[in-house]
C-alpha cells in the first residue's frame, strides 16, 4: 500500500482530490439481488481505478461512465467503456478496473453492473469525481509544457520537431535533466536521451553507471507511437516534481529516457527505419546507425533494468502485454529476476489499480514472443539487464467497447504504459537488491563459460491455472537440436579480413566493420599474431557465439572455434607464448606470459605467482590463485572476474583501450591499480577485499 | 533537412526561446492550436458512421477548423489517417499537384492494415516510390467534388487514370465497389477529403488477417 499511495500523489495536480476515495453515498439503499455494491473511484493519471464487492457467480462486469457536470446532471451519454472479466487480475474476490480513454480533468459518473451468463444484474449505485488533470501546474515553469499530443487532445502524435522543442525546453528548465544526443538516424535525426537525476544527474556516463541506472526505451517500431507519448509525459513528471515519490526515486538511481530511437519510421509512420529494417531485429547485428547508438549506451551507462515499449494487434490480448528475455543464453537469474518484476510486480500492482498485464502472445497470439537475439529484450538480457519488452493492445478489444473514437483509444495505449513506466521505477526502487545480486550472478556466471549454448531457442513462460493473467503464455520455443552446441568453444578467432574487412549490411550498402560492432558491444578482443581472439570468458558470452559461431541463426561471421589448450593438471613453471587457453586445470608453478601472449583461463586453479608483463591479454575468470597475480603494460585486454586469489592484486601500467575488469573477486591480500590507460571498472560487482585498496582500484 | 543538435542546451539560442515561447503560450492561454480560427470559416458539416469518433464540435482538429488549411495540413488532424497522411507526404504527390481543385479518398489506418502486410507496407513506404505515388494517385480526384456531386455522376477518375464506380445505396456511397465513404466532406485549402474505408488501387493485397505480427 506504501507503494499504492506513493503513486497517487506523484500522478496528480491536486493532492487532496486525488487521495480521496469517491464512494457510493453512505445512505444508498439497501442492495437489490447481485447489485453490484461498494463501487468506489480513484484517479491516477489518465486513468480512474474502479473497485467493486464481487456478486456472487458473476461471469464479467460492465462498466459504465457518463459525462457529468460539476452538480451531477449528465452531459452526454451513458456508455459501457469497459468489461471486467476473471482473467483479468491474480486476486478475482477484490476486482478493479482502469477506466481510461477519457479527457484527462473532465468528469464522470460510473456505474457497475454484473452478468451472470449473458443476463445482465442491477447496476450499482453511482459513484461521480473529477478525474486527474493532464500533469503540472500550468502556472509553475516547467511543469506548464505540454506536447503536441497534449494539447491536440490526442488528435495529433508529437512531431520530431516539437519533441525537439519539448525536451530542449525540459533541459533548459529542470537541473535534474541532462539530454544527450546518444546517435543519429540513417536520415540524421538526433537521438535523445534524458539522463534525470537528483538533485543532478551525474556528470558521466560512468558516473551514471555507479547508481545502477534504468532505461526506457520509448518508440523502436514507428508505427507504434503510443509508448512514447507517456515517456515524453513521465520525463516531465520526472523533471518537475516536487512529489517525495519521485525525489527519492531520483536520488538513489538515474533514469533514462530514449523517447525516439526510430526517428524516421516514426516520421514516416513505418514500422522499419528509413531503410526499411526493422530494428528489433537488429540489436545484436547492430547494422543500422540507431541500433548501434543504443547498444553503444547500453556499453557505456550500463542500465541493470529496462522496459522496450509497444503496440500489438491481438485484439484479445490482456492491456499490458510483457515478456522477459527468454533466450536460452540469458544467465538463468536474469530470467528470473525479469519474471519476477512481470509476474510478482506487475500482475500484484495491476490487480491494485485495475490494469491487466498478461504474457506476450495471450489468449491466442500466435507465434510470437520467440527467442531472436536481434531483440532488444533478449539483447538486453544477454547483456546482463533485467528487462521486459511492453505492449499496448492496439485496439479497444471486446474489454473496452468505447475505443472506435481514436482519441480514446490513444488516450487508454498513452497512459497504461505510463502507469506501467512509473511502476517498472518503483519495482526497481524497490527491489535494486534484487536486481544487482541477479546481474552479478550474470555477470560470473556468463564469464565462467559454463554450460551449453544455444543459438536460438526460449526459456519457456509457465502457465498459472486460469482464470489469471498469465493462463495463456507464448509458445514453448525449445531450441532445435541442431542449434544446441553442448561443448562451448574457449574463444573465436577471427582474421584479419573478418575483423577488419568492408561489410555491405549497412544503410546504402555500407556498413561498420566487425571490429567496430564488437567494440560497440564492448567485449573484449586480444590480438596474436594468429589474428583476432575473442574469448568466451567475458559478461556478454551468451552473445558472443551468436555473432561469431558458424552455426549462428543471425551471425556476423564465422569464426573459428578455438578449445582449451591445456586442461587437468600441469606441475612445473609454465610460461605462455602465443594464445594459451586453460579450462579446468590444476597449475602448480609459476605462470608467466611473455611479452605479446596471451592467456584465458576459466575454471582453474594456480598454485604459484601469475606473472604478465606486455602481454597482448590477460582474461581469467572463475579460478582460484594461490600467489600474487601482477599483470603490468599489457595491450589489449584485463579481465580478472569472479576470481578467489590469496596474495596481491597488481594491475598496473596497462595499456588497454577497453577498461580493465575487476569484478566480483575475492582478494586476501592488497589490490593495487596505477598508471592504467584506462582506469579499470568493476561493473557495479564489487570485489572483496581484505587488505588496502589503492590507486585507480581505490573503489572498487 | 537537418536537425540542429541540443547538447549544450543552455548555450542554444533562438530554437530554444521559439520552442518556450510556443509552449507556454499554448499552455497558459487554455486554448489548442487548431489552426485558422475557426469563426472565418463557415461551419463545415462531414457525414457518414465514422465522423462521431472524430474530433467534433470545438476539439482541436474538428472539420470547421481545417477548413482553411493546406490538403497536407489537414490531414495530419484526422487521427484516423495517420497512414494515408504519411504515404501522401512521403509520395509528394500534393506538392507536384499545384493548387488547382483536388478530392482526397482518404482509407483509414484500419483499411491499410487489412490491405497490406508491415513489410509490404515499409517496403512501400522506403523502396517502392513509384508504386507508393501510384497508389496515393488512385486515391486523388481531380477537382474539388463534394460526396453528393461524385454520386450524382455515377463515375469518377482518379489521377491514376482509373475510372471508379461510385454507386449510393441509402445512406452508404460506394466507390468500386469495395470502399464506402465513413466521414465525407471534409474541406481543405482547395480540396475536398473524404474518408473510405478501404484501399482503392492496383496493388494485391498482402495482409494475412491472421497473425499478428512478433515485436
Ligand atoms: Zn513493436
Amino acid at each position: 500500500m506504501r507503494r499504492h499511495r506513493a503513486v497517487l500523489i506523484a500522478l496528480s495536480t491536486l493532492l487532496a482530490a486525488s487521495l480521496a476515495t469517491i464512494a457510493t453515498p453512505a445512505n444508498a439503499q439497501a442492495a437489490e439481488p447481485n447489485q453490484v455494491t461498494n463501487l468506489t473511484v480513484r484517479q491516477g493519471d489518465g486513468y480512474a481505478t474502479l473497485a467493486w464487492k464481487p456478486v456472487e457467480g458473476a461471469t464479467d462486469y460492465q462498466i459504465e461512465r457518463t459525462p457529468v457536470d460539476a452538480a451531477g446532471n449528465p452531459t452526454g451519454t451513458p456508455t459501457v467503456v469497459g468489461i471486467w472479466r476473471p482473467n483479468r487480475q491474480i486476486n478475482q474476490e477484490s476486482p478493479t478496473f482502469a477506466d481510461a480513454g477519457f479527457n484527462p480533468g473532465d468528469r464522470f459518473q460510473w456505474r457497475v453492473r454484473a452478468r451472470i451468463g449473458t443476463a445482465e444484474q442491477p447496476y450499482s449505485e453511482p459513484v461521480a469525481d473529477t478525474t486527474t488533470a493532464p500533469w503540472g501546474d500550468p502556472n509553475v515553469p516547467g511543469q506548464q509544457l505540454r506536447t503536441q499530443w497534449e494539447t491536440t487532445h490526442a488528435a495529433q502524435y508529437t512531431s520530431d520537431t516539437n519533441e525537439y522543442a519539448y525536451t530542449a525546453a525540459i533541459d533548459e528548465l529542470s537541473d535534474r535533466v541532462r539530454v544527450v544526443e546518444i546517435g543519429r538516424t540513417v536520415r540524421d535525426r538526433p537521438i535523445n536521451m534524458f539522463v534525470i537525476g537528483y538533485p543532478t544527474p551525474p556528470a558521466t556516463p560512468e558516473a551514471v553507471a555507479a547508481t545502477s541506472p534504468v532505461a526506457v526505451n520509448c518508440n523502436v517500431h514507428g508505427n507504434e507511437p503510443g509508448d512514447r507519448e507517456a515517456c515524453l509525459i513521465m520525463a516531465r513528471q520526472l523533471a518537475f516534481s516536487t512529489d517525495q515519490r519521485v525525489i527519492d526515486l531520483l536520488s538513489h538511481t538515474t533514469v533514462l529516457i530514449i523517447p525516439t530511437i526510430n526517428g524516421d519510421g516514426r516520421a514516416a509512420n513505418t514500422r522499419g527505419n528509413s531503410t526499411g529494417q526493422d530494428l528489433n531485429r537488429d540489436y545484436s547485428l547492430i547494422r543500422q546507425p540507431e541500433t548501434a547508438a543504443y547498444v553503444k549506451m547500453v556499453r557505456d551507462y550500463r542500465p541493470v533494468a529496462g522496459y522496450d515499449g509497444h503496440e500489438y494487434g491481438n485484439s484479445r490480448a490482456g492491456d499490458l502485454p510483457m515478456l522477459p528475455p527468454r533466450h536460452q543464453n540469458v544467465a538463468q537469474p536474469i530470467f528470473d529476476e525479469s519474471m519476477d518484476m512481470i509476474e510478482g510486480h506487475m500482475y500484484r500492482e495491476g490487480a491494485q489499480d485495475g490494469w491487466w498485464p498478461c504474457p506476450y502472445g495471450c489468449e491466442g497470439g500466435g507465434s510470437v514472443g520467440l527467442g531472436e537475439e536481434t531483440i532488444l529484450r533478449n539483447t538486453l538480457g544477454l547483456k546482463n539487464v533485467v528487462n521486459s519488452l511492453l505492449e499496448l493492445r492496439s485496439s479497444g478489444g471486446q474489454t473496452r467497447p468505447d475505443e472506435g473514437n481514436t482519441a480514446n483509444n490513444r488516450r487508454r495505449k498513452t497512459f497504461s504504459a505510463l502507469w506501467t513506466f512509473q511502476q517498472f521505477l518503483d519495482y526497481h526502487r524497490a527491489n535494486l537488491t534484487d536486481i544487482t545480486q541477479a546481474r552479478a550472478e550474470g555477470i560470473t556466471l556468463q564469464a565462467s563459460n559454463t554450460g551449453r549454448l544455444v543459438f536460438r531457442g526460449s526459456r519457456p513462460i509457465p502457465a498459472h491455472p486460469a482464470p489469471h493473467p498469465g493462463d495463456s503464455p507464448p509458445p514453448v520455443d525449445a531450441p532445435r537440436p541442431e542449434l544446441i552446441l553442448d561443448n562451448a568453444p574457449c574463444a573465436y578467432l577471427l582474421t584479419e579480413e573478418q575483423y577488419h574487412g568492408a561489410r555491405t549490411d549497412g544503410p546504402g550498402g555500407v556498413g561498420a566493420t566487425v571490429a567496430e560492432r564488437i567494440a560497440a558491444h564492448g567485449w573484449k578482443v586480444i590480438k596474436t599474431a594468429n589474428g583476432y581472439y575473442v574469448p568466451l570468458n567475458q559478461p556478454e558470452r551468451g552473445l558472443i557465439p551468436l555473432l561469431l559461431d558458424g552455426q549462428g541463426v543471425e551471425k556476423l561471421t564465422d569464426g573459428q572455434r578455438i578449445y582449451p589448450t591445456l586442461t587437468g593438471r600441469h606441475t612445473g613453471p609454465l610460461t605462455i607464448t602465443g594464445f594459451a587457453c586453460l579450462d579446468d586445470a590444476t597449475v602448480t608453478g609459476p605462470v608467466t606470459v611473455r611479452p605479446g601472449a596471451a592467456l584465458v583461463a576459466t575454471g582453474t586453479t594456480f598454485t604459484g605467482p601469475v606473472n604478465a608483463s606486455g602481454a597482448a591479454g590477460v582474461m581469467l575468470a572463475d579460478s582460484k590463485v594461490t600467489g600474487p597475480v601482477r599483470v603490468t603494460g599489457t595491450t589489449d585486454a584485463v579481465s580478472l572476474i569472479d576470481l578467489t586469489v590469496t596474495g596481491p592484486v597488481d594491475l598496473s601500467a596497462n595499456r588497454t583501450g577497453t577498461a580493465p575488469l575487476l569484478v566480483g573477486n575475492t582478494v586476501t591480500g592488497p589490490l593495487a591499480c596505477a598508471g592504467n590507460t584506462t582506469a579499470p571498472s568493476n561493473l557495479e560487482v564489487s570485489n572483496r577485499v581484505s587488505g588496502p585498496r589503492a590507486g585507480q582500484c581505490a573503489t572498487l | 533537412m537537418t536537425y540542429p543538435r541540443i547538447r549544450n542546451p543552455r548555450r542554444a539560442g533562438a530554437l530554444l526561446a521559439a520552442a518556450l515561447l510556443l509552449t507556454t503560450t499554448a499552455c497558459t492561454s487554455g486554448n489548442h492550436n487548431t489552426g485558422p480560427d475557426p469563426s472565418l470559416a463557415a461551419a463545415v458539416h462531414v457525414t457518414g458512421p465514422l465522423c462521431d469518433a472524430l474530433p467534433t464540435g470545438s476539439e482541436p482538429g474538428n472539420p470547421t477548423a481545417l477548413a482553411g488549411l493546406p490538403a497536407g495540413e489537414a490531414l495530419t488532424w484526422m487521427p484516423t489517417l495517420t497512414t494515408f497522411e504519411a504515404a501522401v507526404r512521403t509520395s509528394g504527390v500534393l506538392d507536384e499537384h499545384g493548387t488547382d481543385g483536388l478530392t482526397l479518398l482518404a482509407p483509414t489506418d484500419d483499411a491499410f492494415v487489412k490491405k497490406f502486410s508491415d513489410d509490404t507496407w515499409d517496403t512501400l513506404m522506403t523502396r517502392d516510390h513509384e508504386k507508393l505515388r501510384t497508389l496515393v494517385k488512385a486515391h486523388l480526384i481531380a477537382g474539388t467534388h463534394s460526396l453528393d456531386q461524385l454520386a450524382a455522376a455515377g463515375t469518377t477518375t482518379t489521377l491514376d487514370g482509373t475510372t471508379l464506380t461510385v454507386t449510393r445505396t441509402g445512406d452508404t456511397t460506394r466507390f468500386a465497389d469495395t470502399a464506402d465513404a465513413v466521414c465525407a466532406d471534409y474541406q481543405a485549402k482547395g480540396t475536398r477529403i473524404h474518408i473510405i474505408n478501404a484501399v482503392l488501387g492496383p496493388l494485391p493485397t498482402t495482409a494475412d488477417g491472421t497473425g499478428h505480427r512478433a515485436h
